[in-house]
């Protein structure tokens, strides 16, 4: 029997991207190992895990489709529901409450003007708290498409929403955001970077980034 | 399980030393000999995964006791196991309370209420009263996740135990859990519904009420059933149920774990087929014809009327046809009639669909369902066993994927096997012995496949993979197989007592008792009970429906035969039953045959009916009755008896059980079983005959003489479904409503070819008939032929030749 | 810190700008930890790492040697995979070793993988971290160009390829079968133990789980031999560690230092105190799983593996959470607990439903609706995921998530009863709410 190839299962996704999915079908002892970066990727195709999404994935591993969702509900970075352009998330475990981090999430959900967990009909933002993003060293911390900002107070964090609202950046850079908006940080970061986030999925070279897609 | 050894070792538990078998589970060791430690998620036929942890226990270890799960534990010598300890049964407690803070108290208006293994041990072991004061969980109420199951989150306990058989023993995982934590909750995928041959499995093994299958669904309280042991007579594997009823109406049927068969699991033909039982097509009253309708008859009236017909022509030219799904004693009771009373020699259990009869009966060395669990290799050159025998495909499929044996499929279109073999052949149809002959000498791709048959146990499972297959292309492969390594064969036989209705002589090359009818010694023997036995020699079921046809044959009886559907050459059949004379049926309903009939006799069925059954291994078990058929009808070997007498004969049948008594007394392979044998102890496992010495020697075709025929054209693969159009599943309103769309498979080449697209609409011409069908391109079967799903309504008419053409309709209209 | 070697975070402190570069490793003697390595046996590299005594610095602390032989001898393949899932509240250290010296862990894998005769090697780092990700699959491509990963390794016939795996959310994956299965590509459900992961891990073959730091660690020990590790810090706390520092201290951040100082020292001399010279009330020694300390009882305890256990908590994975003496415990306690009850899995019953429920009573106390037998039903519920209320902590569960929720509520109930008690007194109690029957 011949097995279908990825440009035949996922004719609709852009070349880099299906050569992306055929690199990492490959770099596993098994297949099913895939499913994880192939949620990303069809994310980055759809916007979101959709229920096509799940599909395609589940074409691509050999899985079901319930067996592929229920793996994408288990991980909370699979967003099944079409998120924003720019995810705000921010955390409100231990280190970042005990530095205030829920006023933090006030001013994000004031900024933006949706509350926890939703995201607004423009499609601009979605707002989440989050558990511990391991940035508890420059509590308050927030991420904006898994990109990081420290130390963010309250009122750095409204300016950082209005920025993004009338800025725009097509590639969310932590560097960037850390330098307009960013206080105390975990550890000296080094050098800035150039590679950033395009969606709300993390901008890591497999996946896809910033002048990569 | 496969790691456990014979040895056995000494554990103490609650403070009595207890010898179990070395390696096995704790909770399993502990239940065996007497200690009942509650669970909610462990199942005996499922890989442990202590999940619920209702069955935590103490285990003294180097460092003090620990508390651990007894299902995921195996034994060890000198191991010292506390179940009732305080820090037991209080974390017990803890289990059960955070268990209902989230189920609901509906109790009273569940299904499983009354059977519930949460209810009882909450009696048993759980706290009086809940400190939860929160809000329970809410989840929409019962949702149809199939046309068969509906699911109540709400109830659900997330014990794992639906969704790791449909990934563990049937392979189909269409429901999975889905979310996490506190959210996490047992669902499909939207639009994918739970579409599983084996949901029912899910349902009954549920330790709540979450799963509910439609059929049963607020048809009876537990406590109101009455229920029997009994073996499934949808197919040939004679899976154990047990059969419930309510209000003198089937209502459910469940599975009972018998090891060498079915361990518990049935497919959802198994389980829901019961419905034709109370369809109000069932026939009722005898029919006799006038003119072109039936009109209701006494009984009086119409077996007078039948024995009268059949007195009037000579015994030669009356045949019978038929016995395959029903009992041993009434194949006998069929066999004695048509053999002492009418005195034809033409009888034929098989519809010119099966395997040669001596072949089947005679098989050595035969296989049995529980070789799979050792066998080292597997050779399934048969019909899809997901759709023919889907219990017998749970055990090749557990045998391929836990056990590790090596699996070899060959067939001419993708199986439900295939994702879990190891080697996959492909052929056209007709070039079975290319194949073969390839196989045999391990030539080109074949080398691997031939070094694999060479690794021991082998077990070959060997039937026709179409209904066109040439039947001793079987025999061809058997006889290879017979010479391998520890070999053990199988054969594939379609309808559910055919063994046994083979054993009992409903052939006309057998007498009762696998003996021959050639046989001097066998014919004597048996004439010393039964007076003489037609000298000529019988034909078989095409030859029968030849000879109606032509008029050497002028009357037939049916015993829930339908050759009209079932022959592979309906135009044949069709015109032998309006042809004949006379014809007499023996039925449930009527059918596309026994609508030709001109006395139809109504007769009692599965559950209504005791006896034994003999499944494809030759292991013979008991069906037992629990209510009385429907209306007037009878058992069938009653009215046999009636019909003897009027014809001046004596059948000797006031009971089932005299005939099983004189089954044990002449038919050699079954010389002194008993019922009782059955009924009670090890015989409940059912009884393998041992074959007797100085059996019959087969005569296998070489396989060289089994030569390919490449029919020009496209060959036909008419493969059998699960949910055909046979009676018994059109009659089941929750099964027939499963019946697939009839469409013809057009491999992607022959497609371009033909010019035709999916979804087209063809015509697809046989020699019998022309349908049209839409088409599916299908890149799983073989170049060069085509596949039509057998016996559905649309497709019925093409019967099973080697070949069709298809034709583009014209105008290429679509619908 | 001045006299405490550094070996982890000393190029990072030194070469802010480049740390993380192929150039900058090698010219500080990067990969030649390797090279000689490479003409050691397998063997004689596993044994500089059991002589290390270095113990696991995921959060267990089990002995990486001890570890390592429990791979059965036959075997093959066998796999490595770090773990670099760091997710336990607290807890950045990992982030910076990824982020600053991806080479550091690069060449530890090699080297461990060349130890124990692994050829494919995973780093799982968790889906929150795409810049720390960037830089180890950048570090590993470098590593590619130059040799020192793919096939015939630095011409001495050792194959080994690297690959990166990002999580997508779920702390549970941290526990290394839980890591397992999401690696596989299933849900981050911990496995039953055992089989342990040495004997039966991924895609069922024999798998080293390591923490990114316990491996980043290993090219100091082959160029120093393992001895040297094992003489720095106290016996059973050898080597240097990275600390992760939060919540109410001056100076936040990841210290390595050399275990055997008092927590005090910790606080108040490397972290610069408390700001706004407040008191300490408590604080979390391991990460948000281990139980509590407080100031009277602790304050001047070693911070080391041994003292920390005897005194009923864990140093875990080295996180270390400061809170003072305005801290609303009871909302901290919660806000862990929350945590808890997001992560569980949910495959086990009394993780699935105790964690649930116990955040759900915290936050009723919270929102003034407690009553005063909430005290008692809470420490029962504890009590019924972690029976005995022990340390270290006994589970009716399957892994270590469910009993981790208990800590901060033992904690709290320990040395704060009077503070849940005063809180729900002053809302008035609300024993009016009715104990519902079981149907």
């Amino acid at each position: 029997m011949t097995e279908r190839t990825v440009d035949q299962i996922v004719p609709g996704w852009t070349a880099p991207n299906r050569e992306r999915a055929a690199t990492l079908l490959a770099a596993y002892p098994e297949r099913r190992s895939a499913v994880m970066p192939l949620l990303y990727l069809a994310s980055l195709e759809h916007g979101y895990v959709s229920d096509d999404a799940q599909r395609e994935v589940a074409d691509l591993t050999g899985l079901t489709s319930a067996q592929v969702q229920s793996v994408a509900s288990f991980y909370t970075m699979y967003k099944r529901d079409p998120v924003g352009r720019y995810l705000v998330s921010v955390c409100t475990s231990i280190s970042c409450y005990l530095l205030g981090a829920d006023d933090v999430l006030d001013a994000v959900e004031e900024a933006t003007g949706i509350p926890d967990g939703e995201s607004s009909e423009d499609g601009l933002f979605s707002v989440e708290h989050v558990e511990c993003i391991g940035a508890c060293g420059g509590a308050p911390a927030v991420q904006v498409n898994y990109e990081l900002v420290e130390g963010v107070e309250p009122d750095k964090a409204i300016l950082m929403c209005n920025w993004l609202r009338t800025a725009r950046p097509e590639v969310v850079s932590s560097d960037e955001m850390q330098s307009l908006f960013g206080g105390q940080r975990s550890f000296d970061w080094g050098p800035a970077e150039q590679e950033g986030a395009v969606a709300a999925v993390p901008a890591f070279g497999p996946y896809g980034s910033a002048g990569e897609a | 399980m496969a790691d456990r050894t014979d040895s056995v070792v000494s554990i103490t538990i609650d403070g009595v030393e207890q010898r179990v078998p070395a390696g096995e589970l704790l909770i399993k060791a502990a239940e065996e000999t007497g200690t009942y430690i509650p669970r909610f998620c462990w199942h005996p036929r499922m890989k442990p995964v202590g999940m619920c942890r209702m069955c935590l226990v103490e285990v003294e270890t180097p460092r003090g006791k620990l508390l651990t799960t007894s299902c995921t534990m195996p034994v060890n010598d000198g191991m010292v196991v506390d179940t009732r300890s305080d820090v037991v049964v209080k974390a017990q407690e803890g289990i059960l309370e955070f268990l209902l803070i989230n189920h609901p108290l509906d109790c009273p208006v569940c299904d499983r209420g009354g059977e519930c293994p949460l209810q009882d041990q909450t009696m048993a072991y759980g706290p009086g009263e809940s400190r939860f004061v929160e809000e329970k969980r809410h989840f929409e109420k019962p949702i149809p996740i199939s046309d068969l199951v509906l699911l109540d989150r709400e109830r659900c306990i997330l014990c794992a135990r639906c969704t790791r058989f449909s990934d563990e023993i049937s392979g189909d995982p269409l429901i999975e859990f889905k979310e996490r934590g506190g959210a996490t909750q047992v669902l499909n995928f939207p639009d994918e519904p739970f579409a599983s041959y084996f949901s029912g499995n899910t349902v009954q093994i549920c330790p709540v009420g979450a799963l509910t299958a439609k059929p049963y669904r607020f048809r009876a309280r537990p406590w109101d059933l009455e229920a029997v042991e009994s073996v499934s007579l949808v197919d040939a594997v004679h899976s154990k149920v047990s059969v419930q009823s309510s209000q003198n109406e089937v209502v459910r049927i469940n599975g009972v774990d018998n090891g060498p068969t079915n361990q518990g699991w049935l497919s959802d033909k198994d389980r829901f087929i019961f419905e034709y039982l109370h369809s109000p097509e069932r026939l009722t009253t005898p029919l006799v014809r006038a003119g072109d309708e039936f009109v209701e008859a006494t009984w009086g009236e119409a077996l007078d009327l039948a024995a009268e017909r059949l007195a009037t022509f000579p015994g030669s030219e009356v045949a019978g046809l038929g016995g395959a799904h029903g009992t041993n004693e009434e194949a006998f009771a069929f066999g004695k009639f048509l053999r002492t009373c009418v005195v034809t020699p033409h009888i034929d259990a098989q519809m010119g669909d099966g395997l040669d009869p001596d072949f089947v009966v005679g098989l050595s060395p035969r296989a049995r369902i529980e070789d799979l669990e050792r066998a080292k290799t597997i050779l399934l050159w048969a019909g899809d066993l997901k759709e023919e025998l889907p219990v017998l495909y749970l055990r090749v499929r557990r045998a391929a994927t836990e056990l590790g044996a090596t699996l070899i499929v060959v067939h001419p279109r993708r199986t439900g096997l295939d994702d879990v073999a190891d080697h996959k052949v492909t052929y056209r149809p007709g070039q079975g012995p290319d194949v073969l002959r390839a196989l045999v000498a391990g030539e080109g791709t074949y080398a691997e496949l031939r070094e694999d048959l060479a690794d021991g146990p082998v077990v070959a499972i060997v039937g026709r993979t179409g209904r066109g297959e040439d039947p001793r292309l079987a025999e061809a492969v058997a006889a290879f197989v017979r010479d391998l390594p520890g070999a053990g064969i199988m054969p594939v036989v379609r309808r559910s007592n055919v063994l046994g209705a083979l054993d009992m002589g409903l052939s006309p090359s057998l007498l009762p008792g696998r003996a021959a009818a050639t046989s001097p010694a066998a014919r004597s023997a048996l004439e010393e009970v039964w007076g003489p036995l037609p000298e000529q020699a019988g034909w078989d079921a095409t030859g029968i429906l030849e000879g109606l046809r032509d008029g050497r044959l002028r009357a037939v009886v049916l015993y829930g035969a339908d050759p009209v559907r079932d022959h592979p050459d309906p135009t044949l059949a069709h015109a032998a039953l309006d042809t004949a004379d006379f014809v007499v049926a023996l039925d449930l309903f009527l059918t596309d045959s026994s609508r030709l009939a001109d006395v139809v006799f109504p007769v009692e069925a599965f559950s209504e009916i005791e006896g034994t059954v003999t499944n494809l291994e030759g292991r013979v078990q008991k069906v037992n009755r629990l209510l009385a058929g429907p209306g007037q009808s009878r058992q069938m070997w009653s009215v046999l008896d009636e019909l003897a007498r009027r014809m001046g004969a004596e059948l000797g049948a006031p009971t089932a059980e005299t005939l099983a008594k004189e089954i044990a007394a002449v038919a050699p392979a079954y010389r002194g079983l008993s019922w009782d044998v059955l009924d009670w102890g090890e015989g409940r496992e059912g009884v393998v005959m041992p074959t007797a010495e100085g059996e019959q020697q087969l005569q296998y075709v070489p396989v060289d003489a089994a030569t390919s025929s490449v029919s020009e054209g496209l060959a036909l693969h008419s493969g059998r479904v699960l949910y055909d159009d046979g009676v018994r599943t059109r009659m089941a309103p929750s099964l027939a409503q499963l019946m697939p769309d009839p469409f013809v498979a057009v491999h992607p080449a022959d497609a371009a070819e033909l010019g035709v697209a999916e979804g087209e609409s063809v015509r697809v011409v046989s020699e019998h008939a022309a349908v049209e069908l839409p088409v599916r391109i299908d890149e799983t079967l073989a170049e060069g032929a085509v596949y039509v799903p057998a016996n559905l309504a649309a497709t019925a008419p093409l019967g099973s030749p080697q070949s069709v053409t298809v034709h583009a309709t014209d105008g290429g209209e679509e619908e | 810190m001045s006299d405490a070697p550094l070996i982890l975070t000393e190029r990072m402190d030194a070469h802010p700008a480049d740390s993380h570069t192929m150039e900058r490793y090698e010219a500080t003697g990067g990969y030649e930890a390797l090279r000689r390595g490479l003409e050691m046996a397998p063997e004689e590299v596993a044994a500089i790492v059991k002589a290390s005594n270095i113990r696991g610095r995921g959060g267990a602390g089990f002995p990486t040697g001890v570890k390592w032989g429990f791979l059965p001898q036959a075997m093959r393949p066998r796999y490595l995979v770090i773990n670099g899932d760091e997710s336990e509240p607290g807890t950045f250290k990992d982030r910076q070793l990824l982020e600053r010296d991806p080479h550091q862990l690069v060449e530890g894998i090699i080297l461990s993988s060349y130890a124990l005769d692994v050829h494919h090697a995973f780093v799982y780092i968790r889906g929150e971290y795409p810049r720390p990700a960037r830089r180890v699959q950048h570090a590993i491509d470098e590593a590619y160009a130059k040799g020192y990963l793919g096939s015939d390794i630095l011409s001495s016939g050792f194959d080994l390829e690297v690959t990166v795996h990002l999580g997508a959310g779920a702390y549970i994956c941290g526990e290394e079968t839980a890591l397992l299965n999401s690696l596989e590509g299933r849900r981050g459900e911990p496995r039953i133990k055992p089989p342990f992961p040495a004997v039966e891990g991924l895609y069922g073959k024999p798998t080293i789980v390591n923490n990114v730091e316990t491996i980043s660690n290993v090219p100091w020990m082959v160029l120093n031999g393992g001895e040297a590790y094992a003489t720095i810090g106290p016996e059973t706390s050898a080597g240097t560690r990275l600390f992760s520092l939060s919540g109410h201290v001056a100076k936040p951040g990841n210290y390595e230092i050399v275990m055997g100082m008092s927590w005090r020292e910790l606080f108040y001399d490397l972290a610069g105190g408390i700001p706004a010279d407040r008191a300490i009330k408590c604080w979390i020694p391991g990460g948000a799983s281990a139980p509590w300390f407080v100031p009277d009882e602790h304050l001047d305890l070693p911070v080391t593996i041994d003292d920390t256990g005897r005194h009923g908590s864990m140093l875990g994975s080295g996180a270390v959470v400061v809170m003072d003496e305005m801290t609303n415990v009871v909302a901290a306690a919660h806000r862990v607990v929350k945590f808890f009850a997001h992560e569980s899995c949910g495959q086990c019953t009394p993780c699935r439903e105790g964690t649930t429920w116990l955040e759900r009573m915290l936050w009723r106390i919270l929102n003034g609706e407690g009553r005063l037998m909430d005290l008692d039903l809470l420490l029962d519920v504890c009590d019924n995921i972690s029976p005995g209320l022990r340390w270290p902590p006994a589970q009716t569960t399957i892994c270590p998530l469910g009993p981790s929720a208990v800590s901060p509520i033992r904690s709290i109930m320990t040395y704060f009863r009077d503070e849940v008690e005063a809180m729900i007194v002053s809302a008035g109690s609300r024993d009016d709410l009715e104990e519902a029957p079981v149907g």
